[in-house]
């Protein structure tokens, strides 16, 4: 129960030393009081609060895009050899590039502004998504799919009761990865090409030479992060109440 | 014990121009300043000069080692080299340098780096052809730098405020794609944005230097008051240097070599001539701390108070040290070279 806290709290008393000797200049590395309540000023400010309501947005929309087209595309990769082999070499070739490779490119295109946020975050969740459901899809047992076909299993039971359930752990894995993908792209995008949002706030800590400010965008990411990664492993125990423990 | 015999006979000798130094050399003097990013490592303001010219090692001696770093990262990167103790000295614009000071890292105001003039710009289609006609169009420029501070003290000169325009908070790259896509009507920025003009993307509404002399980005020459405190006589030297550079640049017939020297960083030669087009660069390389700059700082001390920029306040007096420029002024013969100048740019005597 206490071992993940080791970890965090050695970081925290190693920072307390740190900034107590003088090890580097308060300026590069502020007190965690001093962090402490800079978080304190920015939640009664709103600002924190009006940051994250922006960024979470982006994330939602962005993921909600990227999933979608993600798990589509990847149950047809999956299903399908042909489309794997027409596709998946290119989609694993797009993989190789980072989200921050196509910013320059796509903010021609689509200018700075919501637009372009929705597409890098939603870029960033689809290929994951994409590759692990095709991936789940096709590493079932081959006889669970030969029983299902003897007993002439419609398609959409054959989807609903043997697919998506049978691939879920991996499908599961990858919207997981997705969800870290799509915060780093949000965060990447706002502290290059946005003017609000959390990544922005840290940008415009690192421009006041307010290293606080940027530490503090940093724990709540992390937080958040940490949450949702929380939620999502929630879901799938929830879905996968049906499988019997050691599968 | 002969070899270090040697060197220190090799550093005593070698520093011909110096006096018998008190205190020791140190090995390595480390320069900041900003860059383009896409030229050789040198810059386009008085410290690049100094540098290619060799006028500071000329006065420091050849056993000392100079480094010259270029930032493109600009203010905020210069601050966190400076924060770090990577840089002894730096010349770069005052926001940044006001907001690395108002947390407290100590540094010194030496000399002038004389302006930078600064350029408002629309795309090209729209009806825009005055700093008036802004009101209610988006606007693109770096917050917290001499540009930020510049467009805010147009627009007051033009009875608008920031709450009149929209402002895009951007890098200097990216405010290039918010203009080309149409994301921004208007960019307030250095001569990096003539380029675009000449690709007839935009058109040209304001320059500084024209409409407003006062609103001309400003520029110091910084000395960590660590390398000031241990090395007094080299800072002195350095300064010496830093005055003889913009002494040099001054002169009209060594205008044409500066403007190639400037262009090595990447910005065009083109580009680098319209910004100082029918000016002397005698007075805009004015290197002294005179009631212009200061005037210039105490603004931009203000402004960075009253846009929440800074949570401590700064004291100009306590900042601006003239003594080292006084002396070099002095050494030179140069007390009467350039000329003082009232808080309005307007001069006032010879």
């Amino acid at each position: 129960m206490l071992l993940p806290l080791i970890l965090p709290l050695s970081v925290l008393l190693l920072w307390q030393i740190a900034t107590a000797r003088e090890w580097l200049a308060p300026q590069i590395l502020p007190s965690p009081l001093t962090v402490f309540w800079t978080f304190v000023d920015l939640v009664t400010s709103g600002d924190i609060v009006e940051g994250l309501a922006i960024s979470l947005r982006r994330i939602s929309v962005g993921f909600a895009i990227g999933a979608a087209f993600g798990l589509s595309l990847g149950i047809a990769m999956g299903r399908s050899a042909k489309l794997e082999q027409y596709v998946g070499p290119s989609l694993r070739a797009i993989a190789q590039v980072p989200s921050l490779g196509w910013l320059p490119f796509l903010m021609l295109i689509f200018g700075i502004g919501e637009t372009l946020n929705y597409v890098i975050i939603a870029k960033a969740c689809f290929v994951p998504i994409t590759i692990n459901t095709a991936a789940g899809i096709r590493n079932i047992p081959v006889h669970y799919v030969e029983v299902a076909h003897v007993l002439r299993l419609r398609r959409s039971a054959m989807l609903f009761r043997l697919i998506l359930p049978g691939a879920l752990p991996t499908i599961f894995s990858g919207i997981r990865l997705a969800l870290g993908h799509a915060w780093i792209a949000m965060v990447v995008v706002e502290m290059l090409a946005d003017t609000a949002g959390v990544g922005y706030m840290m940008t415009w800590g690192r421009t006041l030479f307010q290293i606080d400010i940027v530490i503090v965008g940093m724990v709540v990411i992390g937080a958040i992060g940490f949450l949702m990664d929380g939620g999502l492993r929630w879901i799938e125990r929830r879905l996968r109440r049906w499988a019997p423990v050691h599968a | 014990m002969i070899r270090s015999l040697l060197l220190s006979l090799l550093t005593l000798f070698g520093g011909a121009g110096i006096a018998a130094a008190a205190e020791p050399a140190p090995g390595a003097i480390h320069f900041g300043a900003v860059g383009s990013g896409y030229g050789q490592q040198v810059g386009t303001q008085l410290i690049a000069i100094a540098h290619i010219k060799g006028f500071i090692q000329a006065e420091v001696g050849d056993a000392v080692k100079l480094d010259f770093n270029y930032f493109t990262g600009t203010g905020p990167a210069i601050n966190e080299a400076i924060a770090n103790g990577q840089l002894d000295f730096a010349q770069y614009g005052s926001l940044p340098s006001i907001i690395l000071r108002a947390t407290g890292v100590g540094t010194k105001i030496i000399a002038s780096g004389g302006g930078t003039n600064i350029y408002g710009v629309v795309r090209t289609g729209l009806p825009i052809n005055s700093i008036k006609e802004l009101k209610g169009h988006s606007v693109t420029i770096q917050k917290a730098t001499i540009l930020h501070w510049s467009l805010l003290e147009t627009l007051k000169a033009n009875g608008l405020t920031e709450r009149d325009i929209t402002i895009l908070d951007l890098k200097t790259a990216d405010q290039l794609a918010a203009l080309a896509s149409g994301s921004a009507d208007a960019e307030f920025g250095t001569a990096s944005v003539l380029p675009l003009r000449d690709q007839g993307l935009v058109k040209v509404i304001y320059t500084s230097q024209r409409d407003d002399p006062r609103a001309t980005g400003p520029s110091a020459f910084f000395v960590t008051d660590a390398f000031a405190a241990k090395y007094p006589e080299t800072t002195q030297h350095v300064v010496n240097g830093f005055i003889k550079a913009a002494q040099w640049v001054a002169q009209p017939e060594n205008r044409e070599e500066a403007l190639q020297i400037w262009a090595k960083s990447g910005v065009s030669y083109a580009s680098l001539k319209e910004e100082y087009a029918n000016e002397q660069l005698h007075d805009r390389l004015d290197p002294r701390l005179d009631d212009f700059f200061r005037g210039q700082y105490a603004d931009g001390i203000d402004f960075a108070k009253q846009q929440k920029l800074t949570r401590k306040d700064v004291d100009l007096s306590q900042w601006v040290d003239p003594s080292y420029e006084a002396k070099a002024l002095a050494t030179l013969g140069l007390q009467n070279y350039w000329p003082n100048r009232d808080v309005n740019g307007a001069v006032v005597s010879n």
